[in-house]
């Protein structure tokens, strides 16, 4: 055991560079971190760095398919920040993606066909949305009448809309399964008039812009109106709500759906923009769950949030751009441990820039119990 | 002269936006009692804090026995023997009260013989005046026995300088003897006491020496052997106080009823926290509420404002029924409500004074922030509220200023159609200064002028009587005697307090005086 006690003092002043420097430094460490087991396996650092750097955001197609791929991580990180900062834990926008996903693409078949493409496409963004928020429904009912955790109810959800998309595909003659296509089951196209609109000759498309319109959308619904001001009141001090009259249940059933929606909006967005059908395969990419550290990094500030999106983006981007890097073929997962070693910097960060490290004398196990319960 | 135990030597602290402590000065001798008087937002708290290890002066030192040390924390403090009882007790409520008193202290064996515990603990209550079960749980203590725990703690750990932050605010006026019993049997201990009140009477009888301060600086020091109260008071607002109450006598009778319930009960736990209690509260009125602490004040008030609903019973504002309709409905119908709890039920801590101030605005789609921020400025100005400004999150303000926000708040628009016709206010004047208690009354009188009806529930008997035109006794959750403040002696209401019945003796019957 070690001579002395490791403990954490809250601190009791917040200087706003400290918030905005947090998360910097927190994606810095995870760099040195990763760049130290490039090393080891034999990779030199900083040409991994630079070709990552260059695959994913200077280059014009590295930068449009970063920002593709940041679309959906707006829409989940925005489904998770709305609720975290209220301590309302959704993690299902994975699940409720593929809701959005699943409903989405059932409007573009069944109604966007010969509409005009902007109504074609808002019928799906609609149809996702509504699918999402379903989906955090019941876990949004029981978390307000019967006080159940969130955090497991949107959990089970998640893998329930799993299997009913893979299910719809994969495992029955459905709606959404191109029956034409006989040698490997995939999902039906949807009409061009559900498609968003690229621009130009990449991949990127319309959308970024509604993502970005929605994140400014949640900061202005947060900043300026009584909804916003209530889910802050009940978040952070719920007797205070029920002082004011604030209804809580309904808020919190409001915030869950709102938060489901938004998980719905980035399923709906990557049929109509991505994947152009329910496409299992190319929707399991735990795009919900990165929402979840997009929002943390961000400190579920909207605006903050598109940046880490990009961010991240790009370093799920540079995963595929490594492997063809000449000479040094850096394994996939590369990317996915430092998106690991990201989150886990995040976290460390929130916990180092709130409170302060001391090591103290050891003392008793009475001691320990004063700290656990202080 | 010896060294003193403790002194702060030229210390200062800012705090983003003010400067709380500058260069202050201050000591304090073995075996004396040194209180510190001074406005809300003096900077009492943060010096009392710096002497015990919570915060750490930005300029200046403490010195222990004459020697410079550095507390970077309460634990080191308490080790060099400084010990801090603060107005929120910190204690584990469902630990004993010997669980407590060990917690937390490293000279603790690895096992705990809890009997050795227990025996000291009774030992040092018996010696400082401080009786208290060691096995009862701290849930089941009342609010002065919870204190009492909390400097039995401190004792434990063999403190010899003692900080008590407003400990009396939160006492009935017997704790309040008791409590000082024991800080007298601690002086002639050897220990020494910095206690921090805004009561002068109570300053005046119980210490030695009385520093000043104002504005985060020392502005006075005077033995209470050279000094009034009328002086203290003067010294610390920097002009003459009226002292004197100013209780006018309500206009007598048939005025509308604005507060009405009937027979309003709530159980909890099986226990009738409120028992079957009338209430009639007339335009131009206030009523104080008297009881000890826990006798079903707070779920009385809880149930008026609509916050709570009740198992039986009725409660109507200004003539229209509110029963159950939750606390949107009370405030409609002209209810304003100052909780017991500013900070956490009136107030919310991490939002700005500016979000405060709509909490209980009526709401629209849009929230009105910038009629908010001139309210919250129109209020700094009325009622001095001292804060960095608008935008300063409410934690940050000093117990003081918090509850003026809150008064603010809810008084505002008071005697325009829209403001409130009801108020009720729990303990409007705990840990205000004697300057801002008196604007506070100042207000309920006005409030009352104008045609409110105005209810006090208080623990501080005195500030009953000074108020209120009726008094009503809640022993047990029951109203166990009410009559008009005239015609009540302090011993009636005292016994009535402490459940002797006593209604043959009054001169108007509950039922008279409610009809
Ligand atoms: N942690 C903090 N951060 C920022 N400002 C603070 C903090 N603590 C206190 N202050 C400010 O410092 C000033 C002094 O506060 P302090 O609590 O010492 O006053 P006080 O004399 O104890 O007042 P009261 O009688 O109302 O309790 C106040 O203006 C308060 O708003
Ligand atoms: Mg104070």
């Amino acid at each position: 055991m070690l001579p002395f006690n490791v403990r954490l003092e809250r601190r009791m002043d917040f200087p706003w560079w400290r918030n905005a420097l947090t998360p910097f430094l927190s994606v810095l460490a995870a760099l040195i971190v990763g760049g130290a087991f490039l090393a080891i396996e034999g990779f030199n650092p900083i040409t991994v760095y630079r070709a990552l750097f260059d695959a994913s955001f200077t280059s014009k197609f590295g930068i449009t398919d970063t920002l593709t791929l940041a679309t959906p991580l707006i829409l989940t990180g925005l489904a998770a920040a709305i609720v975290f900062r209220m301590n309302l834990f959704n993690i299902g926008a994975e699940g409720q993606l593929y809701l959005g996903a699943i409903f989405g693409s059932w409007a573009g078949l069944t109604i966007s066909e010969g509409l005009p493409t902007i109504l074609g496409v808002t019928v799906v963004l609609i149809a996702g949305a509504i699918g999402g928020a379903l989906w955090a429904l019941p876990p949004a009912l029981a978390k307000a009448y019967l006080g159940t955790s969130e955090i497991i109810t949107t959990l089970m959800f998640t893998f329930i809309g799993l299997f009913l998309m893979k299910y719809l595909i994969f495992g029955s003659n459905s709606a959404w399964r191109d029956t034409e296509v006989a040698n490997f089951p995939q999902g039906r196209k949807i009409p061009p008039e559900a498609r968003f609109e690229a621009f130009g000759n990449t991949r990127l498309h319309w959308g970024l812009i509604v993502a970005i319109g929605i994140a400014i959308g949640i900061w202005a619904l947060i900043r300026f109106t009584s909804l916003g001001f209530d889910m802050n009141v009940v978040g952070s001090s719920p007797n205070a709500a029920a002082y004011a009259g604030i209804p809580v249940r309904r808020t919190v059933i409001i915030a869950l759906l709102i938060s489901g929606a938004l998980g719905g909006l980035a399923g709906a967005t990557e049929v109509a923009g991505r994947a152009f059908a329910l496409d299992p395969n190319g929707l399991e990419l735990g795009i919900g769950f990165t929402g979840i550290v997009v929002a943390a990094l961000a400190r579920y500030n909207p605006f903050a949030i598109i940046f880490v999106a990009t961010f991240l983006g790009g370093i799920r981007n540079a995963g595929l751009a490594l492997q063809s890097l000449p000479g040094e073929r850096v394994p996939v997962e590369v990317s996915l441990m430092l998106q690991g070693a990201i989150l886990l910097f995040a976290i460390g960060g929130e916990v180092f820039g709130n409170n302060r490290l001391r090591l103290t004398r050891r003392v008793t196990t009475a001691d320990a119990i004063a700290e656990a319960t202080a | 002269m010896t060294t003193p135990a403790i002194a702060a030597v030229a210390a200062t602290k800012r705090f983003p936006g003010v400067l709380a402590n500058d260069a202050v000065d201050f000591t304090v001798f073995a075996g004396e009692v040194h209180t510190i008087l001074g406005e809300n937002g003096a900077g009492k708290s943060t010096l009392a804090a710096m002497l015990c290890g919570l915060y750490q002066p930005d300029e200046g030192h403490v010195e222990r026995n004459g020697e410079p040390t550095l507390l970077r924390s309460p634990r080191d403090g308490l080790a060099q023997g400084i010990g801090m009882v603060h107005q929120h007790f910190r204690l584990v409520d469902r630990f004993t009260v010997a669980e407590n008193v060990i917690l937390g202290d490293p000279d603790q064996p690895r096992l705990i013989d809890q009997s050795v515990v227990e025996t000291r603990v009774a030992e040092i209550g018996e010696r400082f005046g401080l009786p208290i079960d060691p096995r009862a749980r701290i849930a089941d203590l009342t609010v002065g026995q919870r204190q009492r725990v909390e400097i039995v703690k401190m004792l434990y750990r063999d403190a010899e300088v003692l900080l008590l932050d407003e400990p009396t605010a939160v006492l009935t006026p017997k704790e309040v003897e008791a409590l000082f019993i024991t800080v007298n049997a601690m002086t002639a201990a050897g220990k020494a006491i910095v206690f921090i009140s805004h009561k002068l009477g109570e300053v005046m009888s119980i210490s030695d020496r009385v520093t000043v301060m104002r504005a985060g600086r020392v502005t006075g020091e005077v033995a209470t052997a050279d000094t009034d109260q009328r002086h203290l008071a003067e010294l610390m607002v920097g002009r003459p106080v009226e002292s004197e109450t100013r209780r006018a006598t309500a206009k007598s009778g048939q005025a509308d009823v604005l507060l009405e319930c009937r027979g309003l009960t709530l159980s909890i736990d099986g226990q009738n926290a409120v028992d079957d209690v009338d209430i009639t509260l007339r335009r131009g009125e206030i009523l104080g509420i008297a009881g000890v602490a826990g006798n079903g004040q707070r779920p009385l008030a809880r149930l008026l404002a609509g916050i709570d609903g009740c198992d039986a019973g009725s409660v109507a504002v200004n003539g229209s029924s509110v029963t159950n309709h939750g606390p949107l409905a009370a405030r409609n119908a002209g209810l304003a409500f100052v909780p017991e709890d500013r900070l956490g039920t009136g107030l919310v801590p991490g939002l700005s004074l500016t979000d405060n101030m709509l909490l209980t605005r009526p709401r629209k789609f849009l929230v009105d922030r910038k009629g908010a921020r001139r309210e919250v400025g129109q209020a700094i100005t009325d009622y001095e509220i001292k804060t960095p400004g608008t935008e300063a999150h409410a934690r940050l303000l000093s117990g003081g200023n918090s509850q003026k926000v809150l008064l603010a708040r809810e008084l505002a628009s008071l005697g325009t159609e829209d403001g409130p016709q009801v108020i009720i206010v729990s303990s409007p004047t705990r840990g205000l200064d004697i300057g801002a208690a008196e604007f506070v009354r100042g207000l309920l009188h006005e409030a009352r002028e104008r045609g409110a009806a105005v209810l006090i529930i208080s623990e501080d008997l005195d500030e009953v009587r000074s108020l209120a035109d009726r008094v009503a006794v809640l022993y047990r959750g029951q109203i166990a005697l009410q009559g008009r403040t005239d015609d009540l002696t302090i011993e009636q209401i005292g016994l009535a307090m402490a459940g002797v019945s006593a209604d043959d003796d009054v001169g108007a019957s509950p039922a008279e005086v409610a009809g």
